[in-house]
């Protein structure tokens, strides 16, 4: 159990990082331009930060995840809707429990 | 139209009212992840006041359901930090895109149009701006009812979970890996992103079984953007 006085300290410093991302990007512009290489490692970084928590979660979950996941890769694909992305992927996971997966 | 030419950048109240009115069908939209969130919170056992701080202080969903997989205790505080920077680091991009305007606005009103700044309201003030529009307060306009439904969302949602009891028969255990893979799948821009991505999966999956939980995701995503700088202009 997280005790309220860690939890609320770690929600703020979440926040404070947050917050610098937010106002950073102008104001960097501010300072110098930005370089297309630094770009293209943002660009690719923040995908990769969802692979790298997807991937190796989904990997070690039970196949009615699996079943999830490739549910909501589907409907993504399909419908370019993370809403419906996100409901049909959570069925799927449903349905599976109902079937023992 | 025509009566906005010239004019420079601005921030005034009737652009943030109007950014607040227009924005309202898509902050909708954000309802269901928002309770989403607020469940899939109380499932980790955080209590309701925690997701609703997280909701008011954080403001980004992503990085909130992140946080959430790390959630155990003693809190890998570190970890927290490092990943909530990953997560939100195309922030500074969107802020990058929007800095020829912003900087022509003074600095307190500046900072003030950021401090809500969101995928969703960027995308929202970038098409008015290509339309002509001046006023900076629709941004913050736009941000601020997506904070407030974002926040009303995750306390509906933290307290329905409470009263749920075991939530993985609704599939409410796999909502974070359905919305994350829908991330990344609406990411996708082509050919050019599977060695990126290819890495960040790779180091992702050997580092998870190596290092001590978490550290895998900064691995991953510092593999990923990498090997996007490097692969860049190839």
């Amino acid at each position: 159990m997280v005790d309220d006085v860690s939890a609320t300290l770690a929600v703020m410093l979440m926040a404070l990082v947050t917050l610098a991302m937010r106002v950073g990007g102008v104001w960097i512009m501010s300072k110098v331009a930005m370089t297309p290489r630094v770009e293209a490692f943002l660009k690719a970084m923040a995908a990769s930060v969802f692979i790298s928590i997807v991937v190796p979660s989904t990997l070690s979950a039970s196949p009615r995840i699996w079943l999830a996941v490739a549910a909501a890769m589907a409907v993504m694909a399909l419908t370019r809707s993370s809403l419906a992305a996100m409901v049909i992927g959570m069925a799927c996971a449903a349905l599976g429990r109902s079937f023992g997966l | 139209m025509s009566d906005l030419v010239g004019k420079r950048p601005r921030v005034t109240a009737r652009g943030v009212w109007r950014g607040c009115v227009e924005i309202a069908p898509i902050a909708a939209f954000t309802i269901p992840f928002g309770i989403a969130f607020g469940v899939a919170a109380s499932t980790k056992a955080v209590p309701a006041e925690i997701s609703i701080l997280m909701s008011l202080a954080i403001f980004a969903g992503a990085a909130q359901f992140a946080a959430l997989d790390l959630w155990h205790a003693p809190l890998p505080l570190a970890m927290l930090v490092l990943t909530v920077l990953a997560v939100n680091a195309r922030m500074i991009l969107l802020g990058a895109v929007l800095a020829p305007w912003l900087l022509q606005v003074p600095l307190a009103r500046r900072i003030g149009a950021l401090v809500f700044l969101s995928d969703a309201n960027f995308a929202y003030a970038m098409a008015a701006w290509a339309k002509g529009e001046t006023d900076a307060g629709i941004l913050f306009g736009a941000g601020i009812l997506m904070w407030v439904t974002w926040i009303v969302a995750t306390a509906v949602g933290a307290l329905a979970g409470a009263t749920l009891g075991d939530v993985s028969r609704f599939g409410f255990d796999a909502v974070m890996l359905a919305f994350f893979t829908a991330i990344i799948v609406g990411q996708w821009r082509g050919r050019a992103d599977l060695l990126p991505w290819i890495s960040a999966a790779a180091v992702a999956v050997l580092c998870a079984a190596a290092l001590t939980p978490g550290w895998h995701i900064i691995a991953g995503a510092l593999a990923g953007g990498t090997v996007g700088a490097w692969r860049h202009g190839r």
